[in-house]
C-alpha cells in the first residue's frame, strides 16, 4: 500500500474524524464524496500535516508519518480557490517548491516551469500577476505550483467546482495524462460524480466525520454498504464490461456478461483502448426506457428482462429488472407506470439508446495492469 | 434623489467633522507669524523636535520588532492561560496612559528595580532611556492588537501551501506570511509611529519632564503652557497635528482600508 490510514481520529472540539481507515496504490485515483461539513476538507489537511491526529497511523510509502513535519511528508495540495501566492507573478508561483531545491541550476528550474507550463496551457501568461487572472487560469497555475516538485501524493480539494464545465474537462484530461506518465497517486474531494467517472479508480464517501463506504466505483454505486451510502450515490446504473470496438458504424460494444452487450457511441473515450479492455459502463436511470413490447425503434439496445423491485417517491417510481443475472434501474413516472401495468415478477423490455450509454476508461487501464 | 434618512446621516457627519475641524484650525490662527517662525527655531523646540523623533523612532523600531512575534503567536497558536495573555495585552489600552507612567515609575524607580540597575551603572528613569520604555509601553498593546488582526485576514492555507512545497515554519514565515502581511505592517508602523510621538502622560511621569532635557513636543506644550508661553505651546500643538497629519495622510494613500 501506497498511503494508508488506520484507525485515524481527530478531535477539533466542535468536530471529529473517527476511525477512517483508507489505503490506495501507488499510482491509484481516490475520490471522497459526501455532503458539505463530512470532514473531507479536515481530513486532507490532516494527512498533509496541519491537523494533529488524536489517534491512529498515517503510512506513506510504508512509513510512518504522523511525526514527520509537514514540509518534509512530500504531499502536495490544491484548493477549490487555489490560494496563490499574490506577492508573487505566476512564474514565481510555480517555481517556488523548486527553488527549495539546491541541486537544480536556474536553467534547470526555468526549463521544469516551462514544460510544466507548456502541458497545462498556461506558458502564455507567466509573467502575469496572479491577481489577474480567470479562474481556470489561477486554478492551473495552482496545479502547476504542486506538480512541479513531483509530490509522492496530490490531495486535490474541490479543484475543479469553480470552473466551467469546458474547462473542467480540460483539466481532467491534463490531469489523467500526467497521473499516467508520472504515476502520481492522487486524493481528490469532489462532489461532482462527473469526476468520479471520469478520473476515480476508488470512491470514498464520507459523513459526520467517519467514512461510511471506501472500494471501487463499481462496487460503491452498485454495492452501497447501507442507507446513507445509497441515498447520497443515488441510483446508478454501473456496471463492468469488456469493449469491442465496431469502426464502421462509430460504435463500441461493451460486453457485460456473456449474454449481454451494450452498445455504446462513446467512440471518443475508448480510441486509445485495445479491444477487450475492462471498462466502467454508467447509464443513467432516467435514460432507460421500458415497454411491453420489443418495439422496433432507432436505440441500439433493447433487453428483455424480469421487473424484481418496485419503489414508490411521490410521483416517481423506480424499477428494478433483472436482465440475464445484471440488474438495471430505472425512474417512471406514476402514470406511465400504470399504462404499462408494471408487476413484480413480469417480464419487460428496456430500452436504451447508445448515446446514454457511458463508458469510463479510466477504471479499466489500471484494473487491467494490477490483475 | 437622497433619501431623508440618507440627508440626516450626511449632515450629522458634517456637523461633527466641522466642528472638529474648527476646533483644531482654530489653533493655527492664535500665534503670530513671527511669534510662530520665533518659537519654531527657538532653541528649546528644535531640542524637543530631535528628541521627539528620535526616541520615537527607536521606541517604535522596538515595538514592531516584539510585536510581529507576538501577534503572530496570538493569531496561530493555542497554548494555556492564551486567554489571560490577551486580557493582559489589552489592558493598558483600556485604562488611561497616566497609570502606565506611574506604574514604570514605581517599578523603574526607587520602589522597584532601580538599586539592581545602578549596581549596573544603569537608570531607567528620567532621562531618554526612559521615554523611549514609556512609549513602548503605551505603544505596544495597539500595535498588537492591529497586528494580531492583519495576521487572522492572511489566510493560514497559504502557510499549508508553502510548507507542502518544502519550506519550513520559519522560511514559510518570511516568505509568504510576512509578504502576505505587509500593507498592515505598514499601517501598524505608522500608526505606532504616531502614538509613540504623541505619548504624553506615560513621558512626563519616566522621564520627568526635565527642560531641555527629557522634553519632547507633547512636553514642551505642557511645560510653556504652565509657564504662560503661548506662543511656544501652541506651535509645539500645531507641530503634533502637522506630524499627525501626514502620518494618517501616508497610510490613507498607501494603505487599503481593509488593513486597518
Ligand atoms: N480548525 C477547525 N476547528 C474546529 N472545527 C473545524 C475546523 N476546521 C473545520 N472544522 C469543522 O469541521 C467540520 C468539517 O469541515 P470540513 O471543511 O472538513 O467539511 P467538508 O467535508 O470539507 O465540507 P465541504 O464539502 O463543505 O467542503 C465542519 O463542521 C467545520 O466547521
Ligand atoms: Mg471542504
Amino acid at each position: 500500500m501506497f498511503l494508508e490510514i488506520k484507525d485515524l481520529c481527530v478531535d477539533l472540539g466542535q468536530f471529529k474524524l473517527e476511525n477512517i481507515n483508507l489505503s490506495i496504490e501507488k499510482g491509484e485515483y481516490l475520490i471522497l464524496i459526501g455532503p458539505t461539513g463530512s470532514g473531507k476538507s479536515v481530513l486532507l489537511e490532516t494527512i498533509i500535516g496541519f491537523y494533529k491526529e488524536n489517534s491512529g497511523e498515517i503510512l506513506l510509502n510504508g512509513e510512518k508519518i504522523n511525526n514527520i513535519l509537514p514540509e518534509n511528508r512530500h504531499i502536495g495540495i490544491v484548493y477549490q480557490d487555489h490560494v496563490l501566492f499574490p506577492n508573487m507573478n505566476v512564474y514565481e508561483n510555480i517555481i517556488y517548491g523548486l527553488k527549495r531545491n539546491k541541486e537544480l541550476s536556474e536553467q534547470e528550474m526555468d526549463e521544469k516551469v516551462k514544460e510544466i507550463a507548456k502541458i497545462l496551457e498556461i506558458d502564455h501568461i507567466l509573467t502575469r500577476d496572479v491577481t489577474t487572472l480567470s479562474g481556470g487560469e489561477s486554478q492551473r497555475t495552482a496545479l502547476a505550483r504542486s506538480l512541479i516538485v513531483e509530490p509522492d501524493l496530490v490531495l486535490m480539494d474541490e479543484p475543479f467546482s469553480a470552473l466551467d464545465v469546458s474547462t473542467q474537462n480540460k483539466l481532467i484530461s491534463i490531469i489523467k495524462k500526467i497521473g499516467k506518465e508520472k504515476n502520481t497517486t492522487f486524493l481528490h474531494v469532489t462532489h461532482n460524480f462527473n469526476d468520479i467517472w471520469n478520473l476515480a479508480d476508488k470512491v470514498g464517501v464520507m459523513k459526520n466525520g467517519s467514512l461510511h463506504q471506501i472500494g471501487s466505483v463499481f462496487n460503491v454505486f452498485s454495492k452501497p454498504a447501507n442507507d446513507f451510502v445509497a441515498d447520497f450515490v443515488g441510483i446508478q446504473n454501473v456496471f463492468e464490461g469488456k469493449i469491442k470496438k465496431n469502426n464502421q458504424n462509430h460504435l463500441v460494444n461493451v460486453n457485460i456478461n456473456d449474454n449481454i452487450t451494450l452498445v455504446s457511441s462513446d467512440v471518443e473515450v475508448c480510441s486509445h483502448l485495445e479491444d477487450y479492455t475492462n471498462v466502467l459502463v454508467t447509464i443513467r436511470p432516467e435514460n432507460i426506457i421500458f415497454s411491453n413490447e420489443s418495439m422496433n425503434s432507432s436505440a441500439k439496445n433493447i433487453l428483455k428482462g424480469t421487473v424484481i423491485d418496485v419503489t414508490y417517491s411521490g410521483p416517481i417510481m423506480g424499477i428494478t429488472v433483472d436482465v440475464d443475472g445484471i440488474v438495471f434501474k430505472g425512474l417512471l413516472t406514476r402514470s406511465s407506470f400504470q399504462s404499462l401495468d408494471i408487476q413484480v415478477d413480469k417480464d419487460i423490455y428496456i430500452i436504451i439508446k447508445s448515446l446514454n450509454v457511458h463508458i469510463m476508461d479510466r477504471y479499466s487501464s489500471f484494473k487491467l495492469e494490477k490483475s | 434623489m437622497r433619501s431623508k434618512f440618507e440627508w440626516l446621516f450626511i449632515i450629522i457627519t458634517s456637523v461633527i467633522t466641522i466642528l472638529f475641524f474648527i476646533v483644531i484650525g482654530n489653533m493655527f490662527l492664535i500665534p503670530t507669524y513671527e511669534g510662530f517662525i520665533k518659537a519654531l527655531f527657538s532653541q528649546q523646540m528644535i531640542f524637543a523636535i530631535g528628541l521627539t523623533l528620535s526616541t520615537s523612532v527607536v521606541s517604535a523600531i522596538l515595538v514592531i520588532l516584539c510585536c510581529i512575534p507576538m501577534a503572530y503567536t496570538l493569531s496561530r497558536y493555542e497554548f494555556r492561560l492564551k486567554w489571560l495573555f490577551k486580557i493582559i495585552l489589552d489592558l493598558p489600552m483600556a485604562f488611561p496612559e497616566i497609570v502606565i507612567g506611574i506604574a514604570l515609575l514605581m517599578f523603574l524607580g526607587n520602589y522597584g528595580i532601580s538599586r539592581w540597575l545602578g549596581f549596573f551603572g544603569v537608570n531607567l528613569v528620567f532621562n531618554s532611556a526612559a521615554i523611549v520604555i514609556a512609549q513602548f509601553f503605551v505603544a505596544l498593546p495597539y500595535a498588537i492588537k492591529m497586528l494580531y488582526s492583519t495576521f487572522n485576514y492572511v489566510d493560514s492555507r497559504y502557510e499549508f501551501v508553502s510548507r507542502s512545497l518544502g519550506y519550513s515554519e520559519s522560511d514559510t514565515f518570511f516568505n509568504v506570511t510576512l509578504p502576505l502581511a505587509k500593507q498592515g505592517l505598514f499601517a501598524t508602523s505608522i500608526i505606532t509611529l504616531a502614538r509613540c510621538i504623541g505619548t504624553f502622560a506615560a513621558v512626563l511621569f519616566v522621564g520627568g519632564g526635565i527642560l531641555m532635557k527629557t522634553e519632547t513636543l507633547s512636553i514642551a506644550m505642557y511645560l510653556n503652557l504652565s509657564t504662560g508661553d503661548i506662543d511656544m505651546a501652541i506651535t509645539a500643538g500645531i507641530l503634533l497635528v502637522i506630524i499627525s497629519f501626514v502620518t494618517i495622510a501616508v497610510m490613507e494613500k498607501y494603505v487599503k482600508e481593509q488593513y486597518v
